[in-house]
Order: structure tokens, then sequence, then C-alpha cells
């Protein structure tokens, strides 16, 4: 469970004590009902973004254009509407919700969509572009009732009763509060797991298996769906909606609120919500002084407490409870559905090309199952850009790639990581904010078994996937050895802890092939020889091993076959012995004595 | 509807002058720090609200006052840099980015606090009430036209001769190009990022107080400059300053012959569309190169 989710179930239920006193008591007083009314429609909002902001690391300056959908889209089927009389207020209400949900999650999938294309910078204005095409067409629409909007809107009904007053209140903190424990569930699942993964390093997301592209398209979808619900409850309580009010300084607000509260999860979200809720209702004497004091907040927050509010909050009663390991594993750690192949790679003529070089030029090879392969050469021989174009991460410009007797040379990493191919990378890109336990946890994403919507409802399946993932995780830390490690954070770990959890992440998924990139690097002695039985401990169990290593004594003494690559080209491929006495390596490596 | 394009083109060059100096200060910014300035827009209208009070309290000239708005401007960006980019870039892009959409509340409601909510005229360079026309082929141009244009192409050969002909210009483009390599030959990078945006905002601050005469400045006006001042910067190509600068003009043309046609409510929507179009299409712009486009 990561920190932002422990943080929040740490939080919630004074969060939801304080609502409830806050109903009980505070709220005979008009004003501060309406305060906390908003404070719940905002806070729906500010909890979606809070999960692409906090949890993604997305950023969206377009989310009034859901909320203006949603509101639009209720207020257009409760008040503009003509409905035949057999059709009940309740219907019209949950219809006009639903509709304007589903809508908001639409144009959240495309954005979503549109959104992979851009990073940073980009997205801000991409999204900040879409937010200010929606108020354009809302303005221009007759239909929406153009500048001034729908006015009549009616308040939810259900049967003789009407939600207004004191009921909106109870009824919109109802409403966000199943939101909130959704959102937990979500995030406590293998959904919150990725969206981690993703937030800590995309490429390494990729390459344990996370469809980071659909996970951040989810997201993007998850945050519109709230928006619009958020937008929608608006409508109806307030009773009319208009264009001024869904506008650009309703998503820099919403913005505002998440950063204050603490980006990430849900009590974040909801404390800022409800701390601009109630200034905006108390502060209205300050008047433009009240928006100036935000943005000096936003700024303050954002560079001096990151966590925002919840952060704070959290760090005032942290336990440091040390996790304990789940016993050993129902399931043992060999995968039944490991491929029974003769080979786990074949390379069919691969070249790379980058611009005018030739970093890779045709290059062929069969690896036999179960064998430990060396790929030696001198720096810049495109040993790691063969790598990548066999792990999806860079394709090659021509030839073919097969893992396990399928062609992936057109694949995605998470696809071909799925199918059962682990990787480490020269640098050890492992998740810095995440545990070592959590991290190897993540590697046994591809194992796992929970979609968007089990992880939603917090379904069995959700649950046991979780255990699952922890157990598997417990179990290669134990039989690397690893298992003190397991709740240290990946960003305090030594060097040569952070090669061997990584290795760990890689072997998480039991993998059929294992590509290995410099282990021995900057390892000392002791670490050296640790790493030489784990590389054959793994080879034993039925793994096929190709290793970039330059530490020649090991890739000696522990290869089946070793090939050579100078310029792109393989030069030399054999048994360990054969090629330590071609002349033409010899050269390679010594230059030639002409 | 013909015979008003010539008119309907000169009017959008008027106002693509105040986005295409936004544009090229967003994209200098941009360079110097990786930051993209959202606030840009507000140092428009600060600048000109500037101008105004040297012009109405002080009692400057209208030259002064440009000038002095314009050192104002430079003052401000060293402190906007010292104050709030540089510890927000230590905490991430993203913070970096939030840090100057918060700029935004504070500069737009700043300066309400201080000038008042209501723009605020400022006088015509050519001094007197009204300012002095001409008409030229059937097209009317008035004098401060004129010196908008005049004064936009003094403001970008200034900016091109000093990034591409001083040594301490030369300096800041290393600086922005290659940080530790510029430092390694003795570049203070922090104080090129600094005077870096100094030039930006001082160009925005010039922008406002030219345009002024004619837009007015004060009130909320900066957000709509701030957000055409990007789609300029995104259409001419965000790591061009060409472009930038190029983008900036045609989007105020774009603009002035959709309002001329069908209306000023339809204008705004379908410039917003183009910042979306560009990006999805041609995310590097019009004058960008292939391959250019970072993160």
């Amino acid at each position: 469970m990561s920190r932002r989710v422990a943080s929040d179930k740490r939080l919630l239920p004074f969060l939801a004590a304080g609502v409830i006193l806050f109903g009980l008591f505070a709220a005979r007083d008009a004003t501060l009902l309406q305060a906390g009314t908003y404070a719940a429609i905002y806070g729906i909002a500010a909890i979606g973004l809070s999960v692409l902001l906090g949890n993604v690391a997305q950023i969206s300056i377009g989310q009034a254009g859901f909320f203006g959908i949603g509101a639009y889209a209720l207020g257009f089927l409760t008040a503009t509407v003509t409905w035949p009389a057999a059709v009940p207020a309740w219907l019209q209400y949950l219809l006009g919700t639903l509709t304007a949900v589903a809508l908001a999650t639409l144009l959240g999938l495309i954005l979503g969509f549109i959104a992979l294309r851009f990073r940073g910078h980009y997205l801000a204005m991409a999204t900040l572009a879409f937010g200010l095409i929606c108020v354009g067409v809302f303005r221009q629409s007759k239909a929406l009732g153009g500048a001034s909007g729908i006015t009549g809107i009616p308040f939810p009904q259900f049967g003789a009763f009407a939600i207004s007053g004191r009921a909106s209140f109870w009824f919109v903190w109802l409403v966000a509060a199943a939101v909130a424990l959704l959102t937990l569930n979500l995030l406590r699942g293998r959904t919150g797991r990725a969206f981690e993964a993703i937030r800590n390093d995309e490429l390494a997301a990729e390459t344990v298996g996370v469809p980071t592209r659909r996970y951040k398209i989810f997201a993007f979808a998850f945050a519109g769906a709230l928006a619009g619900l958020a937008g929608s409850l608006y409508a109806s309580y307030l009773g009319l909606v208009d264009p001024s009010a869904v506008g650009v300084s309703l998503s820099i607000d919403l913005l505002l609120m998440v950063v204050l509260g603490g980006a990430g999860g849900i009590s974040g979200a909801l404390l800022g919500a409800t701390l601009v809720a109630v200034a905006n209702i108390y502060g209205h004497d300050l008047e433009n002084w009240r928006p100036v004091i935000y943005g000096i907040l936003v700024i303050v927050v954002v560079i001096a407490f990151p966590r925002g509010l919840a952060g704070f909050l959290t760090r005032a009663f942290r336990s440091r409870a040390t996790l304990a390991l789940p016993d050993a594993a129902v399931a043992p750690l060999a995968r039944a559905k490991i491929a029974a192949v003769d080979s786990w790679l074949r390379v069919e003529g691969a070249s790379k090309r980058f611009g005018g070089l030739l970093a890779v030029d045709g290059v062929s090879f069969v690896l036999t199952t179960g064998t430990l392969t060396s790929l030696i050469g001198p720096n810049g021989a495109g040993k790691t850009t063969l790598f990548n174009a066999i792990c999806g991460v860079g394709r090659v410009s021509s030839g073919r790639i097969f893992i396990a007797d399928r062609e992936v040379t057109e694949w995605r990493p998470h696809a071909i990581a799925a199918l059962g191919v682990g990787r480490s990378f020269q640098n050890a890109r492992l998740f810095a904010d995440m545990t070592v336990l959590e991290n190897v946890m993540a590697g046994a994403f591809p194992l796992e078994h929970s979609g968007f919507a089990s992880d939603l409802l917090g379904l069995p399946q959700s649950r046991r996937s979780e255990r699952f993932a922890r157990e598997r995780a417990a179990d290669v830390l134990r039989l690397l050895g690893l298992e003190r490690l397991a709740s240290t954070p990946a960003r305090d770990l030594a060097f040569g802890d952070r090669r061997r959890i990584e290795l760990a992440r890689a072997v998480a998924s039991d993998p059929g092939l294992l590509l290995v990139d410099e282990p021995a690097a900057g390892l000392n002695a002791n670490e050296r020889s640790r790493l030489r039985d784990d590389l054959l401990a793994l080879k034993a169990s039925g793994k096929t091993l190709l290793l970039i290593e330059h530490d020649m004594r090991l890739v000696m003494d522990i290869s089946d076959r070793v090939m050579v690559l100078r310029f792109g080209k393989l030069i030399a491929d054999g048994t360990p012995g054969s090629v330590r006495n071609d002349p033409e390596v010899i050269s390679a490596y010594l230059g030639t004595a002409s | 509807m013909l015979q008003q394009v010539p008119q309907l083109v000169l009017a959008g060059l008027t106002v693509g002058a105040g986005y295409a100096l936004v544009a090229l200060g967003i994209h200098i910014i941009l360079r110097a720090t990786r930051v993209i300035n959202f606030a840009q827009g507000e140092f428009v209208i600060v600048g000109g609200l500037l101008a105004y009070t040297f012009v109405t309290f002080l009692h400057a000239s209208v030259w002064l006052a440009l000038a002095g708005a314009t050192l104002a401007g430079f003052a401000l960006g060293l402190f906007y840099e010292r104050a709030v980019l540089r510890p927000a870039a230590r905490a991430g892009e993203l913070a970096a980015t939030i840090a100057t959409i918060g700029t935004v509340y504070v500069l737009l409601y700043g300066h309400a606090l201080i000038w008042g909510s209501l723009p605020q005229p400022l006088p015509f360079f050519s001094g007197g009430e009204r300012d002095a026309k001409w008409v030229i082929g059937g097209v009317e141009v008035a004098a401060q036209q004129v010196w908008v244009l005049a004064l936009l192409a003094l403001a970008l050969l200034a900016t091109y001769l000093f990034f591409d002909r001083t040594t301490y210009g030369k300096a800041i483009r290393a600086a922005a190009n290659n940080p530790l390599g510029a430092r390694l030959v003795g570049i203070d990078v922090d104080r090129a990022r600094a005077v870096s945006v100094a030039i930006a905002v001082a160009l925005a601050a010039f922008g406002g107080s030219i345009i002024g005469p004619i837009t007015l400045v004060g009130g909320a006006a900066g957000v709509a400059i701030g957000i055409k001042g990007f789609v300029g910067a995104i259409v001419g190509g965000l790591e061009s300053p060409v472009g930038c600068a190029a983008g900036g003009l045609l989007v105020g043309v774009i603009e002035k012959l959709l309002e001329g046609e069908f209306g000023y409510g339809i204008a705004d929507p379908v410039v917003y569309s183009l910042l979306l179009a560009m990006l999805l299409v041609r995310p590097q712009g019009l004058f960008g190169l292939r391959g250019v486009v970072r993160d």
C-alpha cells in the first residue's frame, strides 16, 4: 500500500467525523451550510484531479470543461427537455446524472487519448485548450441557453421529497463518501499500484508490463467522470448553470484546491476543497485579496510543502511500524503457463538506424532455452540498443524479433513483458518513491488479474490480486536473500542493493527470458560473487538469460555462449573458450598489432 | 466583407503585436528555464498599467512612460525569477508550471487591488485626445497602429541583436542549451536565466504599453492576451523565436478576420481550437523543425 493510500486511510475517518459533526451542529447557519455543500461538490471534482495530478503525474487545466459538461447535461435533460408525463421526476434526475457522467467519461477518454501525445507543459496547454473550447461551445449554443445558460433546474426529487437545503448537504456528502470509497478501492488495487509505477518511472513501468497508455487514458476518464458528476450535483443544487461558472477560473480553482490540500489520493482533495469553499464564502469581504492570497499560497505550497495540508497532517501522526512480510506463498514460484519452447528469443537481421548512424547492423541469433548467453563488445557497439529493440523500447529499423516463437517486432514493451520477458537497466531504474517490496510487487504486474472495474468496486478479486502480488514479491525477496530490505524506500538503497532489487523485480513475473544490462558494474567482489550465484540459480530454474557485461572474468566463468558485437555487427559467437581466442575479438578489444 | 479584409488584417496585426511579444516571452523563458510561464499575459497588463501610472500620476511623457514600464518590467522579471521560478523549478517541472498559474492569480487580482478592476486608457503616442488617421488605398490607418507595428519591429530587432550579436546574449543561449557545459566555461547560469526571464517580462511590459492606447489596459484582458499568446507560440513553434513572433501576429489576424465575418463570440472558440489542432497535427509549429519537440 503506497504512502498516499496509507495517509488516506489514516485521515479519512477524521474527515468523515468532521463532516458529520459539521452537519449536525454547525449547519444551522445557512451560509456555513452552503459552504459545506460546495465543499463536497468541488471535492468530488478535486478527487479526480488529485488522482490525475498526484498519483499519475498528469496535469490538467481543463477540468472545468468536464464539470460544465456534467452540469449542462443534467440541466438540459431535467429543465430544457420536456419529458412524457409517464417518466417520474426521480427517473429524469437519474437519467440526467447518468448521461452527465457518461458524457464526461467519454470526453475524458478522448482527452486522455490526445494527452498521450504530450508531456509536461504541452499537456498543460492541450488541457487548457480543451476547457476553453468547452466554454466557447456552451456560450455559443442556443440550445444550452447561450451566455445566460440554463435556469430552472429542479432539485433532485425522489417521490414527493425534493432534496434542498439541509438535505442537499447530506446528499452531496453521501455521494462524496461513495466516491471517496470507490477511489480508495481503486488506489489500493492493482490500478493504484500501476499509477504509482507510472508516476515514478514511465519507461520502467512499461517494461515490467504495465500498459501505461491504457492506465493514463483511464486516469483522464476517471478524473473527467468525477468532474462531470460534480457538475451535475452543482447544477441541481444551484438550479442553474451558465458559461461563466465553468470557465478557466474554475479549472484553476480546482488545481488550487488539489495543490493546497495535497495532490494524490482523496483526503488532500477534500481538505483543499473544504478550505477553498469556506474561504470563498467567509472571505467574500476580502474581494480581490482572496485570489491574491490563494495565488501566493499555491506558490508557497508547491515550493515548500509539496504534499500539501494532507501531507502535513499525516506527518503529524505517522506510525513507523515496519511491515511484516507475508508467510511463504501457497503457490510455488514456478509459473505454470511458462511457454515450453526450444528458443525464447530469435533475432532475424535486426538493424537500428539513428540518423546516419547504424547502431545495430543486421544482427541474427537464436537463444536456446535454459542457457546463459553474454553479449559483449566495446562501448558504443550497440548492445543496449539491441536490448531496447528486443523489449520494444526502441523498435528496429528493419529485421524481425521473435519471443517464444511469436513475432513481437511491432509490439509495445508492456505486451512483450507480459509474454515473459524481464529486463534490468544499466542504471537501475527502480521506482524511487516505492518500498523494495512495492517495487518487486510491481514486477508481478503481468501475473495479476484485476481490472479497473474490480479494483474500483473493491471486489474480492482485487484483494486476492494484491495478496498474490505481495506473497509473490515476498517469495522472490526471500529467494534472493533480500527480505531484510522489504520496507526500505528504494531511494534509500545502496548502489549494489539497487541492482539486486531490480533483478528481483524483473524475476517477479517469472519471465522465461531475462535481459540483464551490466549487472556487475560498480559492485564489489562480495556482491559480484553473490550476483554470480543468483544468475546461475536463475539459469538452473530453466530461464534463458541474455547478459550485457564488461567483467570478462564473470562472463567467461558463467556463460554457455558469448556473442561479440562491434560497430553494430556480430563479429564472433561461440563458447567462451573459442571467443577468447578469436583473433578478430582480440583486435576489437586490444587493437591490431599490425 | 472582401473590401474589409485589408482593414481587418491591419487591426489583426495590431492586436497580434501584443500576442507576438507574449509568445516571444514564453519562448525565451521556456528556453532558459524549461518552464512554460502561464503568467506572461498578466505581465502585459501590469506593464500597461505601469505606463498609465507614469503618465497619469507622474505626468511623464508617453515615451518616458514606455521606457519606464519596460525597465520596471525587467526588474519585475528579475524578482519573479528569483522568488518564484527558481525555487519552483527545484521542486520539479509540474510544480513550476503550477507556480506560474498561481502567479496569474496574484497578478490578475493584485493589479485590480492597486489600479481597480476597470481598464484604463493610455494616451496616443502621437499626442492628442483623438488619434490621427489616414486613408491609404481605402484602408483607414491610425497613427497608433503605425507606432505599434514600428515599435514591435524595433523590439524584435533589439531582441534578435542581443541574443545573436552580443557576447552576453550568446552566453545566455549557451547556458540555456547546455547548463553544465556553460558552467564549465565560466558562465553564471543562474544569472543568465534571471536575465532571460527579465527580458521576457520587459518585452511583455513593452507590449502592454504600446497596445494600451488601442485596447485599454487592466481588467481581465490579460487572461485572453496570455492564452492567445500561447496559441501564437504553438502555431509558430514554441522552440522558434521567429515562429513565436510570426505566430502571434497570425493569431491576431485570424482573430480579427473571424470577428469581422462571424462576430466576436465565434472568434475565441475557433482560435482556441486552433491551439488544440496545432498541438495534434503539427506540435513543432509552422516554423519549427520536426523532432525538435521536447517534452
